[in-house]
Parts: C-alpha cells; structure tokens; sequence
C-alpha cells in the first residue's frame, strides 16, 4: 500500500511539475520545476528497486545538469514573454499536430498485440535484488556484454569535448596570465639588481 | 486499525524518534561549532575570544541564536519572494538528510542503503541549488556574483571529488558506507590512499565554500555574498546549513579516510572506548583542521581556484583512479564481493 | 588474470585502429600546441597527412576481413561482406575530402589540428553505423557521426552563416535522434530484443501472419525510417540540406555529400532488409513515397539555384531518391544497384566538389553558379573535368552515372515497380535540365574575370582520379558489380 501511494504521489508531482517547467513565466522557476521533476522520477526509480540509477540521476542531472542550465537562466537576460510572442500564432496548428499524435497513439496503445514468440522474449530475467546489488549488477553487464557500447558513449562524450573546445575556446592575445612555473622560479639573484648610489648623482 | 497502527503507525514513531536523536545532537554542535571557531581563532590569535556570556562563554551560542530568532526577517522589495525564503530552507534540510545515511557505529545508521555514498555525493552536490537561489532571488549584484562564483566552484571541485571516491570504492568494492568502514580494519585509506585523502579534504573545503575558497562570501569584495541580502531566521538558517555541511564533510572524510567509528589500533585500551565517541572524535579532528586553515591562509584568487581544481586536482584524481585499479588489478588484490 | 574471458576483437579491428589513431593524433596536437599561428598551421598540416594516411591505411585492414561474416561483442557488432564494401566507399570518401580541405582550411585561417581529428571521429561513427548489428550500437554510431559534423559544419565560427549551418544541423539532427529512439523504444517494447539478428527471427512472416500484426512495431519501424530518412536529406525531412550545404565551409560540404550519405544509406539497408526484412510489405509504401518526393523535389528546386552549394544539396536528395528506388525493390538486386550506384555518385561528388573547391578568385572561394562563365575558354582542364562530372550526374552514357542509373532502374522494373521507374526517368530528364546549364556556362557565355589560375595539385589529382573513374567505369564495370553482388547477396544469407 504504502509504495503503491508513494507511485502516485511522486508520479503526480513529477507530472504537475513538468507541466509547470513549460508554463511557468520564469525562465529560473522553469528550471526549479525541473529539479522538482528529477527528483520525484528518481524517487519512482527507487520504488522500481534501481536504487543506483536514482542517485547517478541526482547526481548527474540535478547535481551537474540542471546546475549549468539554472546558470545560464540566470546569466543571460532573456525576454521570455517576447519569445512567447508567436505562441497563440502556432497554437491551432500545434495543437491539431498533437492531436493527430494522441490519436495515433491512441490506436496505437488499442491494438497491441504481443505474439508468444515476443512475449517469451521480454520475460529476459533480470537478476534478482536479494541476490545482487544494484551496482555489481550493472558493473557486470556494463563491462561484459556492453563495453562495446561503454567505450563508444566514451567517444562520443569525447567528441563533444572536443566540439565544446574548438567552437568556443580562443587564444586571446594580450591578457596577462600568471605563470606559477615562472613565479616560483624568480630569486632575488635574477629580478633585483642592488646598485650604491652616490649622494647627489642619481643612477 | 491495530494492525495499521502495528505496521505503519509504530514504525514511523520510533523512526522519527530515531531522526530526533540524530538531528538534535547536530544542531547542538553545529552551535558548539561556532563557539570552537571563535575560541580557536582566537587562541591562534592570541586573542581570548568570546568569553563574556556564561562561563568561558558557554552561553554565547545561545544568545547569538536568541537574538538572531527574535530580530525581523526582512525581505527586500525587489525580490523574489517564494525563491528567497526557500533557498535557506533547501541549504539546511540538505544538510540534514545526507546524515540519514552516515553510520556512527557498525549497524548504527538511519538507513544503511546500499547506494549510500552515491546518496550522499547527491546530497551534497545539491548543496549548491541554497546557494544560486539566495544569489538570484535576491536581485542584488554582490549576491548575484557570490552565486556565480560559488556554483562554478562546487561544480569544479565536486568533479576531483568524485574522482576520489570511485579510487576508495575501488578498494572497497561496495557503494555502502557500513562496508566502506569496515574495509578499513586493517589500515585507514589515509595510509595507502595518502595524498588522495588529503586532496578530498581540500575539496571539500571548496565545496563548503570555507577558507581559503570562501570566494562566494568573500566580505572584502563582496560584502557577504550570496548571505547579503538575508537577517534573522533566513540568515541563521544559512548559518546552520553552513556548519551543518561542515560536520557532515568532516563525517565524509572519517568514513572515507579515517576508518569512521573504527579505532586506530584494534588493541584493547583503544577498543574499550565506543565506536561513535571515535567517529566524534575524528569528526572534531577534521573540523579543527577546517578552523585552523581558516586562521592561517589567505583567500585564494577566482582565477588561482579554478587552476587548483582543474588542472592539479582533476588530473591528479584522474591519475589516481587508473594507478590504483591498475595497482588493485595486477597485484590481485580487487576486493571480491557478489 | 582478468584478462581470459576478453571479447573477440577481430571484426573490430578498424574501429579500434581508427580510435587508437584518434586519441594519438588528438594527443600530438594537444602537446603541439605553441599558440603561434604558424606552428598551429603546422601542426594541422601534419595531423592532417597523418589522418589521410591512417584513412588509406584502415581499408587494408577492412579487407583483411572480406569474405566472411564475424559477429563481435555478443551480436553488437557485425562484419560481413555488405559493411566492408560500404566501409571502404566511407573511408574512400572521407579521404578524399580531408585532402582537399587541407588547402581550404589553410587559406581561410581555420587550419586548427582537430578538424582531420573530427573528421577521422565521423569516420569511426560511421564505421560503427554500417557494422551495427543491435539498435544501441547503431545509436552509438550515429551520435558519434553526427556530433563531429555538427561541430564540424560550424568551424568557421567567426562566420555567420558557418555557425548557422552548424546549429540548423545540430536542432533538426537532434529531433531526428529523438525521433529515432522514440521508434527504437518503441521495437524494443513490442518486441522484446534490440538485437538485428534476434529481430529477425521474432518478426518472421509467418509467425506475424499466425498472431496478428503488432501495430507497435509497425510504429517503430515508421520512426526509425523517418530518423534515417533525415540523415540521408530525403524528402520530407530534407529541409536543413541547401542551408547546411550553403552555409558549412565547402570541403565540409563535400563530406557531407559524400560519406554520411553513404554510411546512412548502408545503414538504411541494413536495418530495413534485415530486422525488417519479412515487413516490406508494410515499409515498402513508405520507402516509395520517399523516392519519388526525393527525385521530384531534388529535380525542379535545384533548377533555380544560383549557389553551387545549393544546387549540389538539391543534385544530392534526387540521389538520395534514386539510390532508395532499389531500396524499395527490397531484394537482392536492389541493394546491388544501390551499392554501384553509390560507388559510382562517390566518385562523381568527390570530382565535383574538387572542382568547385578550384573556384577561386583572389584567394578567395566564389560559390555563385555565374562564376563559372567561360570555363572553358580560361581553365580548358578543369570545365572538362566538370563537363565529364555533371553529364555523368545527368546519366549520359557511356559516362558511369549513367550505369548507375541502370542498374537501379533494371531492379524496379524486374520487381515491377512500373511507375516508379517512369517517374525516375522523367525526374532524370528534368533533371538533366541544370546539370545542363552548368556546362553552358563554362562554354558559351563570356567569363567576366578569370578564376585563380594554378589549381592546387591535391585538387587537380583527385579531380583527374575521379574524372577518370567517371570515364573509363564502362570499360570494366565486372569487377564493381561482382563484389557489390557478394556484398548485397551477404544481407539475404539467412
């Protein structure tokens, strides 16, 4: 019972706060709804029993994503209400696009048929939470049979680096930089020179 | 109505029983806490610090709160409202539930979650969101740059941090605090882990925003950053988080580093005393080292903050985690659980 | 040790090269770096001859698999005669335009070292999308495909139009992966496996006509079709191809006409005939709709282009329709056209995009149609070479496009698909129409001022190549048939 409402509790407020990201008039509370949403889908992730994939969800896109989102919001000083300009212009066609897709949806989830062959298929076992953890789950899968993919979402988070680097990175000329290496090699020998001055002469 | 009463109803009581007994012990010394920074600095100082209210000042903490609870809160007219006073609200439960998690004894924890490091990494990555609220919803420029500068801070050194956690759990072979502990029988991570540990400890001063990385409150800049805005309650609650936060990174760093509620030797004078007064004691090792960098460093530049955790810290931690899996792989010694 | 149960590398072994090379080059260039200009023009100079190198070299190693199928990393991964074929046109391609953009880059002060790295990065991504064999691999190398062209599309980033193409890219690239794991979950859910192989047999005819048709996968193979029918620019989700063509630097745009287009189509294949195969039925429509849109709108919007760029993006989405007519044949046959049909437009877009990379003046590019006035009379080599191309892309005999073409049309009409090869050769004759105009204005109308006269040797040396493939193709047409023959005939093993 309990868990059964601790899905609908976290599962209507994920609901009510992602419908409040796309309406609410500030840019900042958009993205606090946001957090608000996380936070309710990884508490359903722990009612699932992926007790591991609720904390990398806080940690990745509460903790680093939606941090760099809220600090672009904040920096740039965007005119929503301009932006939102055109909305009631688009909003017959948009509205019919959605409805087709609610239909065909709708169709959709009508005539769902599972032949045997498929329904054996997705009865895959996963191992069981009293016999392993979630992590040594994951790790064993992850590293085993995935590592092609493991590896591969590796290069594409490189490449995205890469790309980050080379569309915004720039050689400024002229700023000063500390060079510690530099500092740290400065003795009084190389940088002061002492020199007696006569009375009266000046150097 | 009984058999509710027995599953739910009890359960629930003696779990906030339990929240009580763990939360009001910290709210004590995080007061304590404010009293021992003053004292300490002011013995380093050569001050004698606060000394006036009760004897040796005991009492001081209790009048600084008296008088804070009793003042007006005031809100400025150009902010954001609801934002404003949530944003001390967040950085104090924030820093109280990652403690759900913290052992203070073999089996002597709230929850012991088998994720539990991973829950309190969360936690405290959260702690920036009080933070970047209290700058922006102030709508005043020190705050707003005190916001700015401390979530580019947290985030940086929240990255090495993490780093250094994967090459403990590398040793440990579960994400549970508990194991995390009692891996550290035989030796405390401080000793094969050395220069790891005393990295996390110097990121976790940047991630509390404390000396010498306190650039988001630094008062001679910034008046007193993200806070500046804020008086009386919202204040104190920002002030209770901060310390708060602070109890709980040093608790980070004892399970992490110092072997938790283990004593230093597994011989019998040391065994006699409790495992959570060794797990205190450590805790309070920690916290005088926070209040002794305090007493004794400059405030670091942005720009020297920055170079620190991304090009010293990051790689070093990088470096680590390939040269203790390597290590751990070729000697054979990966721990074997599952 | 831990090293016993190690997975089989051999069908990865290019991959692997390729990624190894990769994190060296990048690394070379990272430590290179002085911040002066000349060194970093250096550095590019020389990563960019080590990554053509590299991209000569790895087709050896592809073919040191030919022949056989290897299944690698648990059914992830898939070598057979088909992903060798396509993967040696890809590396072909990408070779071609790195060395033709070294000049380019050079001259337009963009000569930094990671572009031979992102585009040896797009390689490998596309290398990885025509051996996937499971939907998650091909995601993982379409994503890493993508993610280096979209940076790649904006490199010239102090250029508007530059930054433009890139973003257009990377939005509407976006949606279309969205789009993508939208069908892809959606297979997953109906069906229970992401496996190409496992598919197959879960969606065999018969089992389908004994149960009755999951709607749902029907849906996800409608959402994957319109993802992939994004990536190859077919109509209707070609819109972002004349912007991305116009506004990318042109050796850029040259690798987007050739390799993406290549892999993606390799990719559509694969996906389609195999997991899919028993479908057609269902996809083949779709597949139809596609081709004609592509041909019909790829034919009369290029005729009122006055951008070269443009045009070519146009000239592409009717290949893009031609190559996706034997798609629709859906057997054996067709996929053969396709392949030849995609070696023969890899050879011809390579010599046309040298040609328009010669377009200079002043040092600097001109991209406007009109420049090429009077080619003929000022630069008598290079208005033959693009004679030779654009008559081929009209399907002039005995030029080779016009037997790729044949090949294509010989399949639909043995599949009796009767009106889609006449709608073919009608959009093939309007389309003629511009390929046409082009060759008149290098030999009957005045050249206002001449273009730059020495034509940098790379682009003279793959022009020549590429013009003489196009020319002598019908003297030996055996040898490209036969193995695109083992290749096609490689998807329809089982």
């Amino acid at each position: 019972m309990i868990e059964a409402l601790a899905f609908y509790i976290f599962s209507s407020i994920a609901v009510a706060a992602a419908f409040m990201v796309i309406s609410a008039r500030n840019p900042v509370h958009s993205v606090l709804f946001l957090i608000l949403t996380f936070f309710n889908v990884a508490g359903m992730f722990v009612i699932l029993g992926a007790e591991f994939l609720a904390m990398i969800l806080v940690v990745v896109y509460v903790g680093a994503v939606a941090v760099l989102f809220m600090f672009v919001v904040m920096m740039l000083d965007i005119n929503f209400v301009e932006l939102r300009q055109g909305f009631l212009n688009y909003l017959p066609i948009g509205s019919l696009i959605g409805l087709v897709m609610l239909i065909e949806l709708a169709t959709l989830f009508g005539s769902w048929v599972v032949t045997p062959v498929i329904a054996n298929r997705g009865l895959m076992p996963t191992p069981s939470p009293d016999i392993t953890t979630n992590t040594h789950a994951l790790g064993n899968i992850v590293y085993t049979h995935y590592v092609y993919l493991f590896q591969a979402a590796g290069m594409i988070l490189l490449v995205a680096m890469i790309g980050a680097i080379v569309l915004t990175h720039r050689n400024r000329p002229g700023v000063k930089k500390q060079d510690i290496g530099r500092q740290l090699n400065r003795n009084p020998a190389n940088s002061v020179e002492i020199r007696k001055v006569e009375i009266g002469k000046g150097i | 109505m009984v058999e509710i009463w027995d599953n739910y109803g009890l359960p629930m009581v003696w779990m906030i029983l339990k929240i009580i007994a763990i939360v009001f012990p910290i709210m004590l010394s995080v007061a304590y806490l404010t009293l021992a920074e003053r004292k300490v600095i002011g013995a380093m100082h050569l001050r004698k610090g606060p000394n006036v209210v009760g004897p040796f000042g005991l009492f001081q903490p209790l009048a600084d709160g008296l008088k804070l609870f009793l003042k007006e809160t005031i809100i400025p007219s150009g902010a954001n409202r609801g934002v404003f006073i949530l944003a001390p609200c967040v950085t104090f439960v924030l820093a109280l539930i990652a403690w759900a998690v913290i052992p203070f004894d073999k089996g002597m924890v709230l929850s012991n979650i088998n994720v539990g490091i991973l829950y309190l990494f969360a936690i405290s990555s959260l702690g920036v969101y009080g933070i970047l609220m209290a700058g922006w919803a102030s709508n005043s420029r020190y705050a707003f740059l005190g916001a700015m500068r401390s979530a580019a801070q947290m985030i940086s050194y929240e990255v090495s941090m993490g780093l250094i956690i994967i090459t403990v759990l590398l040793c440990v072979g579960s994400l549970n605090l508990s194991d995390i502990v009692m891996a550290q029988r035989e030796m405390w991570f401080i000793v094969p882990l050395f220069p790891m540990g005393v990295i996390f400890f110097v990121s976790t001063l940047a991630e509390t925003n404390r000396h010498p990385f306190d650039l988001p409150e630094a008062e001679a800049e910034l008046v007193a950053g993200y806070n500046v805005e804020y008086s009386a309650m919202t204040f104190a609650l920002f002030f209770l988080g901060e310390y708060a936060n602070m109890i709980l990174m040093s608790a980070m760093t004892s399970v992490l580093f110092l072997g938790g509620w283990l004593p230093p030797f597994n011989a019998i004078p040391f065994t006699w005393i409790p495992g959570p007064v060794w797990f205190a004691l450590k805790i309070a090792f920690c916290l005088f080292i926070f209040i002794w960098v305090r007493a004794t460093f400059p405030r670091y530049r942005y720009d020297q903050l920055m170079r620190l955790g991304w090009k010293i810290f990051l790689p070093l931690s990088l470096a680590a985690v390939a040269i203790v899996s390597g290590i751990l792989v070729a000697f054979n010694l990966t721990p074997n659980h599952g | 040790m831990p090293f016993e149960n190690l997975p089989d590398l051999v069908p990865v072994l290019p991959e692997i090269f390729l990624a190894l090379v990769i994190m060296s080059l990048l690394m070379f260039g990272v430590f290179q770096r002085g911040g002066r200009a000349e060194t970093d023009v250096n550095t590019f100079r020389v990563i960019s001859w080590m990554a053509v190198v590299t991209l000569i070299v790895t087709p050896l190693l592809v073919l040191s698999l030919a022949g056989s199928t290897l299944i690698g990393f648990g059914g992830l991964f898939i070598s057979d005669p088909f992903s060798v074929f396509c993967k040696i046109l890809v590396l072909i391609g990408s070779a071609g335009s790195l060395v033709m953009a070294r000049n380019f880059l050079e001259e337009h002060d963009m000569a930094r070292f990671e572009y031979p790295v992102l585009v040896v990065f797009a390689t490998l991504g596309m290398l990885m999308m025509i051996s996937a064999n499971d939907l998650i691999s091909l995601y993982m190398g379409l994503e890493m495909q993508s993610l280096s062209l979209y940076v790649i599309a904006a490199f010239r980033r102090d250029d508007t139009r530059s930054t433009e193409a890139g973003l257009k890219y990377f939005v509407l690239g976006a949606v279309a992966s969205g789009m993508f794991l939208y069908g892809a979950s959606l297979i997953y859910g109906f069906a229970g496996t992401t496996n190409f192989t496992i598919l197959e047999q879960v969606l065999q005819r018969d089992t389908q006509d004994e149960y009755g048709q999951s709607l749902g996968i029907i849906f996800g193979i409608v959402f994957i079709l319109s993802a992939l029918a994004f990536k190859v620019s077919a109509v209707p989700f070609h819109m972002w191809t004349p912007d991305v063509y116009e506004g990318a630097p042109t050796p850029v745009t040259a690798l987007f006409a050739i390799a993406p287009k290549i892999a993606a189509l390799a990719l559509f294949m694969r996906v389609m005939v195999g997991p899919f195969g028993d479908l057609i039925s269902e996809w083949r429509q779709i597949i139809i709709f596609i081709s004609v849109g592509s041909m019909l709108l790829g034919a009369l919007a290029a005729i009122n282009q006055r951008n070269i760029k443009r045009m070519m993006a146009y000239s592409s989405i009717s290949h893009v329709g031609f190559a996706l007519m034997g798609l629709a044949v859906g057997h054996d046959s067709g996929i053969r056209a396709i392949l030849v049909y995609l070696t023969i437009y890899l050879f011809m877009n390579i010599g046309t995009f040298a040609c328009i990379l010669a377009m200079r003046r002043g040092g600097v590019m001109v991209e406007a149609i009109d420049e090429l006035a009077g080619l003929g009379k000022t630069h008598p080599l290079m208005a033959a070479a693009m004679t030779v191309f654009m008559f081929s892309m009209a399907g002039i005999p005995p030029l080779a496009g016009f037997f790729g073409k044949l090949y294509i049309f010989l399949s639909v009409i043995q599949a009796e698909l009767y009106l889609l090869a006449v709608i073919g050769v009608l959009t093939s004759v309007v389309g003629s129409f511009y390929y046409l105009r082009v060759i008149r204005l290098m030999y009957f109308e005045d050249p206002d001022e001449p273009l730059d006269r020495p034509v940098s040797r790379e682009i003279s040396l793959i022009a020549t190549l590429a013009g003489l493939v196009t020319v002598l193709f019908f003297l030996y047409p055996d040898f490209l048939v036969l193995s695109a023959a083992t290749a096609s005939s490689a998807l329809f093993l089982n």
